[in-house]
């Protein structure tokens, strides 16, 4: 069982891998200060957060880069910098690995769609049923409620 | 009106349906592509009229919500069980990890969860069940 301290450690682990700081710290002294090994934090976290601490590091920074992209307010050599990637080469490829396309080729899909410089588009930060809306809006055949079905 | 529609915030809309189907058990009602994300909902397989959504936490205000709850140890939700001890086995079988194990409140039992995506979970049997 998690105890809230051990709760309230790997919330603070988390907030760790989310840094970006130079050197970067590595899991093992995450674990460290988590008061863990690190085999018993990677298994602890990926439990708690389902993924391990690497996976949820390099999502949170693919994810980061992905909203930089759209605002497109600098190059993608510094984005994958400052997300705390060493290599454009292993960025580009995670990046498309995860959403399927490269990095420049997002930009250049969806820079268009920013109205108000630096604000992303409303629909890339969606809120409760705004995203029912465009569901349904998207998809009007879609049965609407379980008695439809 | 009605309430037919729940949600909960996840961190990630994939690793959200499995563990919402394969660990939790509901089953997929629908699944349609917005964009980027997804809208997706799941239900019971017993019965009942009430889907859940599966809703990104893209939305900062969003995130900075679901992770005060949790790192307080809150649940975001509460599913209704019949035995909790058997789900509590059954889930830890599972590899969940319970904040709190099986326990009375008054009438109910209740015990809390985490569902991998950033929330805690409730379960609760009610009295009688």
């Amino acid at each position: 069982m998690l105890t809230d301290d051990q709760l309230f450690r790997l919330c603070r682990a988390r907030e760790r891998l989310r840094e970006v700081s130079e050197p970067g710290q590595s899991v093992a002294e995450i674990a460290c200060e988590a008061g863990l090994s690190p085999a018993h934090f990677i298994r602890r976290f990926a439990a708690v957060f389902g993924e391990t601490p690497h996976q949820f590091r390099i999502r949170t920074r693919l994810e980061s880069a992905r909203r930089m992209l759209v605002l497109g307010e600098r190059s993608v050599t510094s984005i994958c910098m400052s997300v705390g990637f060493a290599s454009l080469g292993s960025f580009s490829w995670r990046f498309a690995q995860r959403f399927g396309e490269p990095p420049s080729a997002y930009r250049r899909r969806l820079f268009p769609s920013v109205e108000i410089p630096g604000h992303l588009p409303a629909y890339l930060v969606p809120g409760c049923v705004t995203l029912m809306n465009a569901a349904w809006t998207a998809a009007p055949q879609f049965p609407r409620s379980a008695d439809a079905r | 009106m009605r309430i037919r529609l729940n949600s909960v915030y996840v961190d990630d809309q994939s690793k959200a349906l499995r563990f919402y189907t394969d660990v939790l058990g509901f089953v997929k009602s629908q699944e349609i592509p917005v964009g980027e994300f997804r809208w997706i909902t799941v239900k019971s397989p017993e019965g009942g009229d009430a889907e859940l959504s599966l809703e990104p936490n893209a939305n900062p205000a969003a995130k900075t919500f679901q992770e005060a709850l949790f790192s307080q140890g809150i649940p975001l939700t509460a599913f209704e069980v019949d035995d909790i001890r058997a789900e509590h086995q059954r889930l830890r079988a599972l590899g969940v990890e319970f904040t709190t194990e099986p326990m009375q409140a008054g009438p109910v039992s209740i015990a809390v969860f985490a569902d991998t995506c950033g929330n805690l979970i409730q379960i609760y049997q009610p009295p009688g069940g």
